[in-house]
């Protein structure tokens, strides 16, 4: 019988072992994989739309100058963030409280923009007047309900009672949350990119 | 060992047995079951759908069904055996057996794993609904637009269709990802990746198939629905839409799909068929990398579904040549079970004729499967009954009859009682005559050009004789299954089903170790693994004489290294919980208020969802930090 025999320091004395915390994060990094692939086929769906139909051409290309205010908005969200995340690590949770309600409140004004936006551009182009309509609202809608679901999970955080290491799950739960809220942010990059430069490029 | 210490554990693991434990309980064994039971019932469901159109296609000229029926039970029937039937049964065993053949006492989330329990059922029943509408989708199961515009598909059947999905993929992308990360934080000390039991790999070959997939699905079926309800374009031409736009993201999940439904049939043939040969499998690490590279490249081969739509000949043969690479994965697994049947000294068990059936039908449908990955056939067969043969060979063969010959092998582990082998060999005989007397005749059929999807046909075109065999196959296959069924009910009678024992087969991996059915906890001593076959090593995985792996002071398990599963943690895992149950009756009330187009209502379900899910994570009970 093939069978392996290896020197595996099986029998490691479990008082020595700490409480698990990384599950969770595993988790969420898959989920964000997830969701890259359905913003992927979003992106797909948008080249794919416009290669089909040439008339795309003529439509008048979104204004830049909102998107970029949103834009730096969110960038700046992001490194709020990351820097709440070196001070939770650090065990100093005021400052990492602190930078969540900031993230909190740039993601509000990133919203009260996004309606501007939506005002403006809805004059041009509605989702019901043409497949590039449908497309591009569709796309910023996904977008603007996945920065809802990440201010709805921040806020959670902040509402913990302890954000360090738990016994009790969610564990990590700021570093998952914040996770998430990068991947958000990096949509919006994409979206600037792909549907608001690129047809202001030709 | 103590007796205190497993009143201790089992204090700590088992749900109590009351209807608020039953709706609550997290515990993989319960739910794994009850994805089986459930997963079984859509496969009745979809097979009497299946004897109904067999019925009518008996003679020519029928008029049993009218052509809608038609429609909506053939497209019905597909929906029911693709999505509610093959994946979860597979999800069911894996649920069930993953965490006692790694070693843990749970999956890495049980909670998530009620849910998505949950969300699969009741995504089956929001789909069943449509029935007693009399509005069932009808659009077969890829659904291709224009077809399914609001305009050529009125009513509600093609939105049943499209929410059921949404809702499918949710439970089903939640289920993958609990998957993965048990397989890589959850492995016994000890059982590195080179040594992981084989389902294992196809398991995450599967899940992480399902979480780049899934997406693709829902991205189609959110322009479906928004289209056909709000007014939006996607696939309509005359506003700039492409119909195509439809069939890439439905093929792009749909052949990853494919394989999400075989590979992990694969795997548990890779676990039973080496222990009815008595001898290890011959090229484990081949047979692990093969069922790894079919779940990769088969993201590569989408658009051979799509030969019959007109594109350049450059993309058509890349993906000619890539679906005809796909056949070498799995090549090396035919040839390495071959090997170890050749090697080994087999034991024609109930499983065994199962295996070895699955075999046969692997090959032929394999093959008809090269010939239609050639173009000019592709050409000539396509909307044929040929490709209706080709993927009942490869359906039935490589998902159904080893999910039988799985059930041989596991059930006795799950009910702690023997099935007859005599019984179990009968079936077996009157599912596979069954099957071919029913699908063989339908490559001829395809080949003489008899299109699918078509209630009836007229006399005279020589498919009469070869129709009415089919449906006498069909009927004998289901006789089959029945024959199966009764095996099973029968086992867990006192009298009539003998006690299994731990370990009935002789078999080499952990789950063995465990009584039958195991202990909520799984085992007393979190075992520790030195090879591919722990029961078959000398090493004593159990062995703990100063018991330091019992973990008896609340849920815990022991969290792994992904690659060399040295332990790192211990984990802790969560208690029974209604509010997942609570969650997916609020999600289906969300799918429900979508259909009605009840805007305002589907926003308070979703607010009401957000404040389940912060209750889910709240923590309970919070104590000092370990």
């Amino acid at each position: 019988m093939s069978t392996l025999i290896t020197e595996t320091p099986a029998e490691t004395t479990p008082t020595q072992l700490s409480l698990d915390q990384e599950r969770g994060h595993f988790g969420i990094w898959l989920f964000v994989g997830s969701e890259v692939f359905l913003f992927l086929m979003l992106f797909f769906s948008y080249f794919f739309l416009a290669f089909g139909d040439w008339r795309w051409l003529r439509e008048e290309p979104p204004k830049l100058t909102l998107a970029f205010i949103m834009l730096a908005v969110l960038l700046t969200s992001s490194v709020v963030l990351r820097w709440g995340e070196k001070q939770v690590e650090r065990a100093k949770f005021a400052q990492g409280r602190a930078a969540l309600a900031v993230t909190i409140l740039l993601g509000i004004a990133f919203l009260v923009l996004s309606f501007f936006e939506y005002r403006e551009h809805l004059k041009e182009v509605t989702p019901w007047s043409n497949a590039y309509g449908s497309i591009f609202y569709t796309i910023t809608t996904f977008h603007v309900a996945h920065l809802v679901l990440g201010l709805c999970m921040l806020a959670f955080v902040l509402a913990l009672p302890r954000i360090g290491v738990t016994r009790r799950p969610p564990h990590r739960a700021y570093s998952d949350v914040a996770l998430y809220w990068h991947f958000v942010d990096v949509v919006w990059v994409f979206i600037v990119g792909i549907l608001y430069v690129l047809p202001n490029l030709r | 060992m103590s007796t205190a210490v497993v009143d201790r554990l089992t204090e700590l693991w088992e749900t109590p047995h009351t209807t608020r434990g039953w709706f609550s309980t997290v515990d993989h064994k319960s739910l794994g079951k009850r994805y089986l039971a459930t997963a079984m019932v859509f496969l009745l469901l979809g097979g009497l759908e299946a004897l109904a159109m067999r019925l009518q296609l008996a003679r020519s000229d029928q008029r049993l069904l009218t052509p809608e029926t038609y429609d909506q039970i053939f497209t019905m029937h597909s929906i029911t055996m693709i999505f509610w039937y093959a994946q979860p049964i597979l999800s069911g065993f894996s649920i069930y057996l993953i965490p006692l053949m790694i070693g843990a006492r749970d999956l890495a989330f049980p909670r998530a794993n009620s849910f998505s329990y949950y969300a699969f059922l009741l995504s089956g029943v929001f789909l069943y609904c449509s029935i007693f509408l009399g509005q069932a989708p009808h659009a077969g199961w890829f659904a291709y637009p224009p077809y399914t515009d609001a305009l050529y598909s009125p009513g509600y059947g093609m939105d049943f269709y499209a929410l059921a999905l949404l809702f499918f993929t949710i439970s089903s992308t939640v289920g993958a990802i609990n998957l993965i990360v048990t397989i890589f934080r959850f492995r016994a000390p000890g059982m590195a990746i080179s040594k992981m039991p084989l389902l294992a790999y196809s398991t995450l070959t599967m899940s992480f198939s399902s979480v780049f997939a899934m997406p693709s699905l829902a991205a189609g079926c959110v322009f479906l629905e928004l289209q056909r309800r709000w007014g939006f374009h996607f696939y309509d031409v005359a506003q700039g839409g492409q119909p195509l736009l439809w069939q890439q993201l439905f093929w792009f999940f749909g052949h990853p799909w494919v394989y999400i439904i075989f590979l992990p049939a694969t795997g548990m043939i890779s676990m039973l068929l080496p222990t009815f040969s008595r001898r290890p499998i011959v090229g484990y690490p081949y047979v692990a990398l093969a069922t790894v590279m079919t779940g990769v490249v088969g993201f590569g081969v989408w658009v051979h579904h799509m030969f019959a739509v007109g594109m350049s000949h450059m993309s058509m043969s890349f993906f000619s040549a890539a679906s005809m690479t796909i056949s070498i994965f799995s090549a090396v697994q035919v040839f390495a079970w071959i090997a170890t049947l050749w090697k080994g000294r087999p034991v024609l068990t109930a499983s065994m004729h199962f295996a070895l059936g699955f075999l046969a039908l692997l090959v032929i449908g394999g093959l008809d499967g090269i010939v239609t990955a050639i173009i000019p056939v592709d050409w000539q067969v396509t909307d044929t009954y040929w490709v209706v043969s080709h993927l009942h060979y490869v359906l039935v063969g490589t998902n159904m009859i080893p999910v039988f010959a799985a059930f041989y092998y596991w059930l006795p582990k799950m009910t702690g009682r023997m099935m007859s082998e005599t019984l179990g060999k009968w079936s077996f005989w009157v599912m596979f005559i069954g099957f071919n007397m029913a699908f063989f005749p339908m490559h001829i059929e395809g080949l003489q050009g008899m299109p699918r999807r078509v209630y009836t046909y007229p006399p005279g075109l020589g498919v009469d004789g070869m129709n009415f065999t089919s449906t006498v196959g069909a009927f004998i296959l289901g006789v089959g299954i029945a024959i199966s069924l009764f095996n099973f009910f029968r086992s867990l009678h006192p009298v009539t089903g003998r006690i299994a024992g731990h370990n009935p087969w002789n078999a080499d991996t952990l789950e063995w170790s465990t009584d039958s059915p195991p202990a909520p906890y799984g085992s007393v001593h979190l075992p520790t693994v030195r090879s591919r076959h722990p029961l078959w090593d000398d090493h004593d995985e159990e062995f703990d004489p100063d018991d330091r792996r019992v973990f008896a002071e609340d849920r815990l398990t022991i969290a792994t290294t992904w690659l060399d599963a040295e332990p790192v943690a211990v984990a802790l895992i969560p208690e029974d919980t209604l509010v997942p149950l609570i969650l997916t009756v609020v999600m289906g009330l969300l799918f429900g208020a979508l259909l009605l187009a009840k805007l305002w209502f589907a926003l308070a379900t979703v607010i009401v969802c957000l404040a389940l899910m912060a209750v889910w994570m709240w923590p309970r009970h919070e104590r000092v930090p370990a």
